[in-house]
């Protein structure tokens, strides 16, 4: 059965889209997190529990056969046995609110820390959102989110970004707990944020064969 | 439009990467084409072009007639609520184009033969089939007064898009009155059709519980509103999941 996570994100300004494949019914790989979920999302990641504490994503393989405008899609199918497979692209940011340019951020700097019962954290890729860029990092206990905090954020130090930032990441912190308790396969609501926001999340999830 | 686009792809016999990949990449292809007419912040977008009057509706490309045209059906369904012509600075269709975009790129999907699929447009969502042949996707919806956590739970047949100022501030426009305010803290509305969906939740978050009766008469779409002080309203068929 495949069931590799393929990210694929757009170079244009504006939308981009991210892809989950995901197989039913749901089964996890790695042995510390071997209930963990009902979403079917997951990744492999090995499933040794005594592996060195960290490991470190495979390169992006394939490019999408796409015409225009410029896509990228990264597959991580030919490293399905190891851990992570966090990639990103990023969109040019259409706002206005800060001078800086986009630039395209990948980041395959995921670590995990692997141990049946302690505390694992991973990092998930940088991701631009409206107003700068951010990445998530999560943590496990066991089968359940221990944690989830924002790693890095560059906002570009503006006021209106700040704002927005102090308002709504909180929020979105909360929100990927909420969801985890809920079986649910998404969340609608009115969203500014939160897009950047679960992208990174869902990577780092993934990275720790959660979701 | 800086949004993000997420896709879930379901299948209980397994998905095979090398054959869902042609219609993945027409389907982000067909975003990013959405983005580059439709775009409000690109200044050469041919929508651009034509809220300045630089270009008539007939030399922009077909898309933007096929849209303008949708809008006009919505705006009549909605009683006016939804109304892209009255909007400051020149006819703004973005409340329905998110959301047509979204199932644009999902019908890019359904020759793959897949069992189920989402396209996620930042919190509107367009979908078929469901998580595993037999359970349908389950979708929380985001609790206006407190985004971290769900108000409820529904059990979703297409498409799902949900309006409110909760999070970017009063950014709605009523029509009626020329100002930025917001009947309702939440409104979702559930359907076949994305575009149509965000263009009545947009409405009815504007124009309150009129546009709730007017949903009501709606062949095939409910909706369920979330009040300023936590009270709940739906039509009667809204798909709540258990």
């Amino acid at each position: 059965m495949r069931r590799s996570p393929i990210v694929i994100a757009g170079t244009l300004a504006g939308l981009f889209g991210v892809l989950g494949f995901h197989t039913s019914p749901a089964k996890l790989n790695l042995g510390t997190v071997g209930t963990a979920g009902s979403s079917p999302t997951t990744t492999s990641p090995s499933p040794s529990t005594t592996s060195p504490p960290t490991t470190t994503s495979p390169p992006p393989t394939t490019t999408v056969p796409s015409t225009t405008p410029p896509t990228t899609a990264t597959s991580s199918r030919a490293a399905k046995s190891k851990t992570g497979n966090s990639t990103t692209s990023t969109a040019a940011r259409t706002t206005t609110t800060t001078t800086r340019t986009t630039t395209t951020t990948v980041a395959p700097t995921t670590t995990t820390t692997a141990a049946s019962s302690a505390a694992r954290t991973a990092t998930g890729p940088l991701v631009n959102y409206n107003f700068g860029v951010l990445s998530v990092t999560v943590t496990l206990t066991g089968t359940k989110i221990a944690k989830v905090t924002i790693g890095t954020l560059d906002d570009g130090g503006n006021f209106r970004s700040q704002s927005i930032d102090q308002m709504a990441i909180p929020q979105l912190e909360q929100q990927a707990l909420q969801a985890q308790s809920a079986s649910i396969q998404g969340v609608s609501g009115a969203s500014y944020t939160s897009a950047g926001f679960e992208l990174s999340l869902q990577d780092a999830l993934k990275t720790l064969g959660f979701k | 439009m800086g949004t993000v686009v997420t896709f879930d792809i379901y299948d209980d016999e397994g998905i095979d990467p090398d054959t869902l990949l042609p219609f993945l990449a027409k389907a982000v292809a067909t975003l990013h084409r959405v983005d580059k007419v439709f775009s409000t912040w690109k200044p050469d977008s041919p929508l651009s072009r034509l809220r300045r009057g630089e270009i008539a509706l007939g030399e922009a490309p077909v898309d933007v007639t096929e849209v303008l045209e949708n809008c006009k059906g919505a705006k009549e369904l909605s009683g006016g609520w939804f109304d892209p012509w009255r909007l400051p600075g020149g006819v703004d269709p973005s409340g329905y184009v998110k959301g047509w975009a979204a199932q644009q790129a999902l019908e890019d999907l359904v020759g793959s033969e897949v069992g189920g699929a989402m396209v996620n447009a930042a919190g509107d969502i367009a979908s078929f089939g469901g998580p595993t042949s037999e359970s349908p996707f389950r979708i929380g919806i985001v609790n206006p007064s407190s985004p971290t956590s769900l108000a409820c739970t529904v059990e979703l047949r297409g498409a799902i898009a949900t309006s409110g100022a909760y999070e970017r501030g009063e950014h709605l426009f009523n029509p009626f009155t020329d100002r930025y305010e917001t009947a309702f803290a939440s409104a979702s509305v559930t359907g076949p059709d994305l575009g149509l969906a965000d263009a009545l939740a947009t409405a009815l978050v504007v124009g309150g519980e009129q546009v709730l009766s007017l949903i009501e008469g709606v062949y095939d779409y409910e909706a369920m509103v979330i009040g300023h002080e936590g009270a709940m309203k739906w039509t009667t068929e809204f798909p709540f999941a258990n």
